[in-house]
């Protein structure tokens, strides 16, 4: 039996929530800054150490995750990060000429093409090229099993295994990261026929596919980063993709309780319990937040605020994913 | 509450914003995703309109709370003054005029479309291709040159003293100052000649044709499939016979954010990564010997007031519980104030001031809630300011 396997879809994890082990593709996206590459690492984390082969893909961002796996430089070669951890940094340009290589196969064909002069810019201003470039990258190594072969039927019982068993995308910060998952459909739409489209159509069948790909969000516990997680559950759910987790980062552990907190806020306080009245609001958006978030009725994990420890050393990011 | 008579604002003539307000008829923030680039630009705007000035916001998604207490309730796209009676209810009086618009990016887009498409037919064609329609909100730096777009034609219009400009989400800073080139690249650029006319078979006069190119195209196409290369023929064409000159068109619109008259707000929060950003994007500007006007650091955690000595009697005194679960709850919150304080004036040293031509830095402290109204937004720009009124 395969270890991918192992674990059937729909069983439930050591926190109570569906497991995420059994996930093929698991895309990670939220606004800027709240908290994805730290929840993209601490999640590889906890994958790996329940016995998951992970491929942790960045797209090509400013690399710190190195820093949050205490691993060497991570760039677009695939690298070893961390035990069952591999990890890339997707550069468009590189990834398309991988891609190239594949497809031409012979190689005074590719030489032509990556030596013509305005093949580059060329690429670059293709609508969606690069987007792709880089999801299809990360869809592909889906594909690979440890023979070397490589096969999109999730389901086949292979005997060699997945080469990795979870492929994780550290999407991008812009917008709201959906401009990216997007690509594939666009592609559907513009291009009738052709190997871009085919693999279009097998990385989109596996995106939308709930026992096998999904997305996870990261929020924040705060008004505006909650308003606009609902819209981006939104957008995703419109194009019908599974959102198996919703991730809160940066949750504070109370110090008041319901009623003390009440009685903060109710009144106008000395300068010398500002900071007290300050806390209590905050943890009144915070709770406000949550209430929100829960209308969403998605698997919820917590991860807490980090005060007294930098949130991005390997210590901090394997404190985290004891919480995933 | 502070009566309405207190909030009136006088900048004082010395200060950073006051040599801004004077001196320029833009004010552009930047910084990285979330640091509070539209309350800093709704903030300022605000501020400039509170001294006399006929000011322009030009916000990109603002928050729905933010643009509901401007007033914007459907979260129209035209421009709109705020009313009086809004600054009047939130005790903020405001001596010129403040108008908010909100940019959209795809109807900016198509307005151009519109305005000069040769004919009823081709107009129709760009904007029924599926390609454009993903080019026109999805494509990288669409939002950052359409917001130049507009800026451009609003200030031609010259309505306004004064012009404050948002920037859109990205991840990286330096887009912005990119997004011209990229649209050239991706409309009028030679490689795209190249293409539509490797494609098309036209034009082999230049030289750039031949055997080779052939060669090249097919491969692109074994990659693309031939039937995408065919809609992105079309579409080029049709975009460049729209744009004629589209590389000037940037041009001119890229050279209009080095003009004398343009300042550079670098929006930053105290984390590492948005200061390291922030840095960054000030080298570059460096680089192009563009003006690095003012830093504003956003969301500072401020030290906290000491706690006062006698911690149980004055809990007693507000009413409060002072058993010792919660004198220590007081206690611990202080100590974890002190704590983020501290913290983030470390990560402040990171921020590279250039000791030859400092640029200033103003900071504006985490407020308790999310600024979403006016009176919100006036306590921003006093921080701004430095000064709050008696
Ligand atoms: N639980 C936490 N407690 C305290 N700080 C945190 C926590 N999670 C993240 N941070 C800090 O917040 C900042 C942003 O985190 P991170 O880089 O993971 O966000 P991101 O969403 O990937 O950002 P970007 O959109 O720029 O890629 C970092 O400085 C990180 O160390
Ligand atoms: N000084 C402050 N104190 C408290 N909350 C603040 C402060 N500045 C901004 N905020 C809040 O932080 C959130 C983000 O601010 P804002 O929308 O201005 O950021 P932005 O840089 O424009 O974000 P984006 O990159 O997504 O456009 C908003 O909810 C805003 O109300
Ligand atoms: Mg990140
Ligand atoms: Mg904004």
């Amino acid at each position: 039996m395969p270890t991918s396997t192992s674990r059937a879809p729909g069983s439930l994890g050591s926190n109570g929530l569906p497991s995420l082990d059994a996930l093929r593709f698991i895309y990670v996206t939220g606004k800027g800054g709240v908290g994805k590459s730290t929840a993209t690492a601490a999640l590889a984390r906890a994958m790996a150490a329940r016995g998951r082969r992970v491929l942790v893909c960045m797209t090509n961002a400013k690399e710190r995750m190195s820093g949050m796996l205490g691993s060497p430089p991570i760039g677009p070669e695939i690298v070893s990060a961390a035990p069952n951890i591999d990890a890339v940094n997707m550069e468009p340009r590189k990834c398309l000429e991988e891609y190239g290589v594949m497809i031409l196969k012979v190689k005074a064909l590719y030489k032509a093409l990556f030596e013509n002069r305005y093949v580059d810019s060329f690429f670059r201003a293709v609508p969606g090229l690069y987007e792709w470039s880089m999801l299809g990258k990360a869809w592909y190594h889906t594909t690979e099993l440890l023979s070397g072969k490589t096969s999109d039927d999730v389901d086949a019982p292979y005997a060699d295994g997945w080469k990795y068993e979870t492929v994780i995308v550290d999407g991008p910060a812009t917008g709201h990261g959906l401009d990216m998952l997007r690509v594939p459909r666009v592609l559907l739409d513009v291009a009738p026929a052709g190997p871009m489209r085919k693999e279009a159509e097998r990385a989109w069948r596996l995106f939308q596919d709930p026992s096998h790909a999904g997305v996870v969000m990261v929020t924040l516990p705060e008004e505006m980063p909650a308003n606009e997680t609902l819209e981006l559950a939104e957008g995703v759910r419109e194009m019908n993709l599974p959102i198996p987790r919703l991730v809160v980062n940066g949750l504070l552990p109370p110090l008041f309780q319901h009623e003390q907190r009440g009685l903060l806020l109710a009144r106008e306080l000395p300068l010398g319990l500002t900071s007290a009245h300050a806390r209590a609001s905050r943890e009144q958006i915070q709770e406000d937040a949550l209430a929100k978030l829960a209308t969403l009725k998605l698997p919820t994990s917590y991860l807490p605020f980090l005060v007294n420890q930098e949130p991005s050393s390997p210590q901090a990011i394997l404190a985290l994913a004891h919480h995933l | 509450m502070t009566s309405p008579k207190s909030r009136k604002l006088t900048i004082p003539p010395q200060s950073h914003l006051a040599k801004l307000l004077d001196t320029k008829q833009v004010l552009l923030c930047v910084g990285c995703g979330g640091v509070g680039k539209t309350t800093t630009s709704a903030a300022l705007a605000l501020a400039a309109a509170r001294a006399g000035k006929r000011v322009l916001c030009l916000t990109i998604d603002p928050a729905k709370r933010l643009a509901n207490s401007l007033g914007l309730e459907h979260m129209t796209r035209e421009e709109t003054l705020v009313s009086p009676e809004i600054f009047a209810r939130a005790g903020v009086p405001v001596d010129g005029s403040l108008t908010v618009m909100m940019l959209d990016t795809k109807r900016t887009f198509d307005e151009i479309v519109i305005r000069h498409a040769s004919s009823q037919k081709a107009r129709e064609a760009i904007l029924n291709n599926k390609i454009y329609q993903y080019v026109s909100t999805s494509l990288a730096g669409t939002q950052e040159y359409m917001a130049m777009e507009k800026l451009q034609a609003l200030r031609e219009a010259g309505t306004y003293d004064l012009i404050v400009l948002d920037t859109p989400p990205t991840a990286n800073a330096l887009d912005f100052l990119d997004a011209p080139e990229r649209m050239v690249e991706a409309i009028d650029s030679p490689a795209m000649r190249w293409f539509v006319q490797a494609f098309t078979g036209k034009s082999v006069s230049l030289g750039l044709l031949g055997k080779g190119s052939q060669l090249v195209l097919k491969a692109v196409g074994k990659i693309t499939g031939a039937a995408f290369l065919d809609q992105l023929a079309g579409f080029i064409a049709a975009m460049n016979d729209l744009f004629g000159g589209f590389t000037e068109r940037a041009k001119r619109v890229s050279e209009a954010l080095r003009g004398p008259d343009v300042a550079f707000v670098l929006v930053t929060s105290p984390e590492p990564m948005a200061i390291e950003e922030i840095n960054f994007f000030a080298d570059r500007l460096r680089e192009f010997a563009m003006p690095r006007d003012v830093y504003v650091v956003n969301r500072m955690h401020m030290p906290p007031a000491p706690l006062p000595g006698d911690l149980a009697g004055e809990l007693v005194g507000c009413g409060l519980p002072a058993d010792p679960a919660f004198q220590h709850a007081v206690q611990a919150a202080h100590h974890e104030a002190t704590l983020l304080a501290q913290r983030d004036a470390s990560h402040l040293e990171r921020l590279r001031i250039d000791a030859r031509d400092p640029t200033p830095v103003l900071r504006v402290p985490a407020f308790e809630n999310d600024v979403h109204d006016v009176g919100a937004l006036a306590r921003v720009g006093e921080a701004l300011i430095g000064h709050v009124a008696a």
